[in-house]
Order: C-alpha cells, then sequence, then structure tokens
C-alpha cells in the first residue's frame, strides 16, 4: 500500500492559472477592497465640506491633522500613545483577572456537577446584568480612580469567558469519552485528553467575545469620569465641540481593538493548528 | 492481496460462462487495477479457503452473549425495550458481521460486548470472564470516526499505547507499523480535518489496532462513506484483517457488505426490541465478488428472510 493509491481521497485545492483581463481586475477581490475603501473616505470628505450633516463632521483631513497634533502635544499631561495606553492597561489587567478566574470556574462547572449546582444560581442571577449597569456602584464602591474601571471590564468579561468554557466541555460528543475508555484510560486521562484540549477553542471564542466587550466597558467608564483614556479624550472634544478629536478617538479606538483581536487569533492559530480557520467578518 | 474486480465495479458485466468458480476462476492470477487518481496497483490473489480454515471453533468461543437483554430508561419513568433475548457466540478469529436494519438494537449489543453499556438482564463473556466496562482488550471503530481533532494522524494511533503508559519511542513505533498497515504512510503529521472521510476511518481503525487488542468492534464504519469509498474500504478492511488476525464483530445495515467480510452473519430484526434472526455461514472463498452467482444467491436467501429492503 503506497500513497499513491488512496491518492484519489485526499482533497486537494486546485487554484487555476487566470489570463489577464480588465474584468479579471474589475472583479478582484483587493481591487475592490480599494475601491470602496476610498469612495468611502470621497463620500465623507463631501458630506464634510459640504455641511450636510451641519458643522459637527470634520473632514477627514482634519482628523489626520488632529490626531498628529496629538501625537506631540500633551492632552491632560498625556501624549495619544499615553492615553491609548491609558485605555489598552485597564483593559489588560481587567481581562486578564476575569479569564484567570472565569475559565477554571466554566471548566469546573462542566466536569463536576456539585461545583455547578453551588455556582450556577448565583451565576445566573449576575448573567443577565448588562456591565454598564454597574458603574454606578462602581464607583461608590472604588471612587473614581483605576478600580472602578477595572471592576467594570471584569464583571463585563467574567461571563462570556465563563460561559464559554462551560459549553466548549459540555458540547463534547460523549463518543470521543468512549473512545478513550476504550483505549483503557480513566477520568483523569478522559479529562486532559478529551476535555480539556476539545474546549480549547470554545475557550478562546470566549476570550475574543471578552476583549470586545472589554472595550465597550473600559469606554463606558472612561465616559463618565476619567482623567486619561481614549474615552476621556472622546469626552474632550464633546465638551470643546471639536468633532475632529471625537471622531479621532472613535477611529483609534477602532485600531487598536482590531490589532488586540488580530493578536488573539494570531495566538490561536499558534495554539490550535488543528482547527479548521475561517476567514470570518 | 485484496481486490483482483475490474475497475468498472458493481457494472461490470459477467456473462454466465464466466460464474462457475466464481471470481477465483478468472484466468490471471494477478490482475492489476486502476485507481481513481489513475495509479496502478498491483493486486494479487489470495487462497479464500485458508481463511475459512483459521477460526476453529472446537474451541470455547472468545465472546459469547447469554440472554441479554436491554432496557433504557427515558425521561425518568418513560421504558424503551431494546434488546429481547440476544445470545450470540463469536469464535477465536473469527470475523462474525451483525446485520441489521436501523433501530434493530445491533449497535446497543455491541456497546454492551464493548462493555460501554451494562445489560439489564443475561451478560456478556470474553474469554470466560464477564465483561464489566471497557477495556484496551476491545478495540473500537466508531461510525463517526471520533479522532481526536487536536491530534495528528500519529497522536491519534499512539493514544493506545500512551494510556497503557508505553514509552514514547516504542508508541511511535507501534504507531507507525499501523498506520503504514491501514496505507496512510506520509500522511502521519496531518490534522483529521484535512483527511476524507475514508481516510478518516483508516485512522478509526489503526487506532483501534494500535493497542493490540483480541477483539475488534466495528459499529457501522463505513456508513458516512460514499459507495465506492465503501468498497475500496471493505476490500482494505479484508486485507488488513487477513494481515493481522484478530476476532471481529462488525455491525452493519448493508448485506452486501456483510457478505463480502463475514466469516458467518447473524441477522437482527424487529424494531425496539431487536431479536435475533437466523444466521448464515458465509462458505465463499476470498475475496469475494457481488456478482458471483453464489453471493447472489446468499444474498436472496437473506432478504427473503428479513426485513432489510435492499
Amino acid at each position: 500500500m503506497t500513497t499513491g493509491t488512496i491518492a484519489n481521497e485526499i482533497v486537494k485545492s486546485v487554484r487555476e492559472r487566470k489570463e489577464f483581463s480588465l474584468l479579471a481586475v474589475i472583479r478582484n477581490e483587493y481591487f475592490l477592497y480599494l475601491v470602496s475603501s476610498v469612495l468611502f473616505v470621497l463620500i465623507w470628505h463631501w458630506a464634510a465640506a459640504e455641511q450636510v450633516l451641519g458643522k459637527s463632521l470634520a473632514t477627514p483631513y482634519a482628523v489626520a491633522k488632529e490626531l498628529a497634533r496629538l501625537m506631540t502635544i500633551k492632552l491632560a499631561g498625556l501624549t495619544l500613545l499615553g492615553h491609548i495606553w491609558a485605555s489598552t492597561q485597564r483593559i489588560l489587567i481587567g481581562f486578564v483577572l476575569a479569564s484567570v478566574v472565569a475559565v477554571p470556574l466554566g471548566l469546573f462547572m462542566a466536569l463536576n456537577r456539585t461545583v455547578n449546582a453551588i455556582v450556577k444560581p448565583v451565576f445566573d442571577l449576575f448573567k443577565p446584568m448588562p456591565p454598564i449597569a454597574w458603574i454606578s456602584i462602581a464607583i461608590l464602591w472604588f471612587g473614581i480612580g483605576e478600580a472602578s474601571k477595572v471592576f467594570i471590564i471584569v464583571i463585563g468579561t467574567f461571563v462570556p469567558c465563563l460561559l464559554n468554557a462551560y459549553n466548549g466541555i459540555r458540547l463534547i460528543e460523549p463518543e470521543l469519552y468512549d473512545v478513550v475508555r476504550s483505549l483503557g484510560g480513566n477520568r483523569k486521562d478522559e479529562i486532559l485528553q478529551v476535555s480539556f484540549p476539545a474546549a480549547f477553542p470554545a475557550i478562546f471564542a470566549g476570550l475574543q467575545i471578552s476583549l470586545s466587550i472589554a472595550w465597550t466597558c473600559v469606554l463606558a467608564a472612561e465616559l463618565v469620569s476619567a482623567r486619561s483614556g481614549l474615552g476621556w479624550i472622546i469626552v474632550q472634544g464633546m465638551k470643546l465641540t471639536k468633532p475632529e478629536l471625537v471622531i479621532g478617538g472613535m477611529l483609534i479606538i477602532a485600531l487598536v481593538a482590531w490589532l488586540t483581536t488580530l493578536a488573539v487569533s494570531g495566538l490561536e492559530r499558534l495554539l490550535c493548528p488543528w482547527k479548521r480557520h475561517i476567514e470570518g467578518l | 492481496m485484496g481486490a483482483p474486480r475490474p475497475a468498472e465495479g458493481w457494472g461490470a458485466p459477467q456473462t454466465a460462462d464466466n460464474l462457475p468458480g466464481g471470481l477465483s476462476g478468472t484466468p490471471e492470477a494477478a490482475r492489476s487495477r486502476t485507481t481513481a487518481a489513475g495509479t496502478r496497483v498491483r493486486m494479487t490473489q489470495v487462497e479464500g479457503k485458508r481463511a475459512l480454515m483459521d477460526n476453529d471453533t472446537s474451541k470455547p468461543p472468545k465472546i459469547a452473549c447469554e440472554k441479554i437483554c436491554k432496557t433504557f430508561i427515558q425521561k425518568g419513568t418513560q421504558q424503551v425495550h431494546v434488546l429481547e433475548d440476544i445470545s450470540l457466540e463469536v469464535f477465536d478469529n473469527e470475523f462474525l458481521v451483525i446485520l441489521g436494519p436501523g433501530q434493530s438494537g445491533k449497535s446497543t449489543l455491541l456497546r454492551i460486548i464493548a462493555g460501554l453499556e451494562t445489560p439489564s438482564t443475561g451478560r456478556a463473556i470474553l474469554d470466560g470472564r464477564e465483561v464489566s466496562g471497557p477495556g484496551p482488550d476491545r478495540g473500537l471503530v466508531f461510525q463517526s470516526y471520533m479522532l481526536f481533532a487536536w491530534r495528528t494522524v500519529l497522536g491519534n494511533v499512539e493514544m493506545g499505547p500512551k494510556l497503557q503508559g508505553v514509552g514514547k519511542k516504542e508508541r511511535r513505533e507501534i504507531a507507525q507499523h499501523y498506520i503504514d498497515l491501514v496505507g496512510l504512510k506520509g500522511f502521519e503529521k496531518h490534522y483529521p480535518h484535512q483527511l476524507s472521510g475514508g481516510m478518516k476511518q483508516r485512522v478509526g481503525i489503526a487506532r483501534a489496532y494500535a493497542n493490540n487488542p483480541q477483539v475488534m468492534l466495528l459499529d457501522e464504519p463505513f456508513g458516512q462513506l460514499d459507495a465506492q469509498t465503501r468498497l475500496f474500504m471493505e476490500k482494505e478492511t479484508e486485507r488488513i484483517w487477513q494481515a493481522e488476525k484478530r476476532t471481529v464483530i462488525f455491525v452493519t445495515n448493508n448485506i452486501d457488505e456483510a457478505i463480502i467480510l463475514g466469516d458467518r452473519i447473524v441477522t437482527m430484526v424487529g424494531k425496539l426490541p431487536g431479536r435475533m434472526g437466523p444466521a448464515y455461514p458465509v462458505d465463499l472463498e476470498r475475496p469475494r465478488e457481488p456478482t458471483d452467482m453464489r453471493f447472489l444467491k446468499l444474498r436472496y436467501a437473506i432478504t427473503e428472510a428479513s426485513e432489510l429492503v435492499l
């Protein structure tokens, strides 16, 4: 038996060589990406220059100029990079604190019925509460310093971390445990060889969701009370009626959030080479 | 070894003249066969008689099922009667096929022998001892493959020896041997999602074999494959089994698969609970041709007697 004899069973992707033509260029997805991006900026510029939405829409150029200015001058003692770091730092602390507790707890709940029965009623009470609802109590408890912002992030990211770890284990095909048992494994082998690795992608999905929720939480907290961070920059723009500052802040948040998501999915590819990766939105 | 059959497969017209003597009467002792990929493989003839001599029915049975009944309790009170009075003997190195329609309880019977379910009454006996749980002496192959998606082909196959505490170097060698046996050489580092259905099941078979079990239990292993791959895998199963003999219990709902593979076919009839139907010894030399007159006769006899609509 050689490799060749089963070649008919291998799934192969065949890339055909296409001839160069205008139609092919127009249909090329990267070309279309460029067209849609340029069109968006042009329409934005036109809407701002013609004041379609009144005076509160800054042109792309004004936004870029404002961002460049913020790189050098200090706002409340920090440059733009300083404010980005202020927000990112809050997110990282809250995110790590929450996931370190929530992921193991979710795994334990899924694997042990007693732990589940003890934790579940309390968790079910807190689960549907929007994290933003905690802001007022957080400020009452922790003041307007760093602790209250980190607290909001912990609250917001805890739920998806725990839920995904829990579901990741609960959705494992029970027959996979039968395989381990029939190969001579015990309960410990079932958990180490099946439960944990099989739940890994779900845990990572939970971390991804948590990260985007963390951004929502940190902005909300900074909008309410802060002296630094990207949320604070946006509030400053609003107070000073500087739409270019508001829009610039929004763009930076999008950029940083996108980069962190990219980092996490890169890490997942590294740690889960066995997962079939699909190009999602 | 393997299948000296024309590439056209089922559709190959066979006249009455070359039917007597069956496939072994074909003039060439060895014939080339062209796979779909265009690779030409040399296939040699096997003496089918020898396979029949190998299992010795004078010794006590390897596996015995004694009056097994199984009732599942669903939603607290509702009882589902799945198996009714199943008695069965399987002999050493015998290839036994359990043939039955869906819902006849054949998978449940296999899971009882595997030790993954306990019978409500009666008992399953392996080598004179009552089965009390799953163990590495019985290798299991599942219809839905059940591979560890996070492990490579090599990682899947070496899992059995690993759980037995076999050292890394030795279990690599064992795994490699069975990967070669099932024809997956060169795919050791592939992950299951990179393999086709037939290849996945090859991994499943190699993984079960790697623990060196005395009994192989296969639960409709080719149920998810297309007809051509299925036929090919049946021939491969025969080849692998002849290379490394084990006692095999093979569950299927496919009559042709049963006749191609089985030394003996036991039928199961009825829809919940499943009962034992008639048993058929298959006295045809291997490899068997579905167009052989005696093959067709047996097929007809089984179809007549059972509820299988095939």
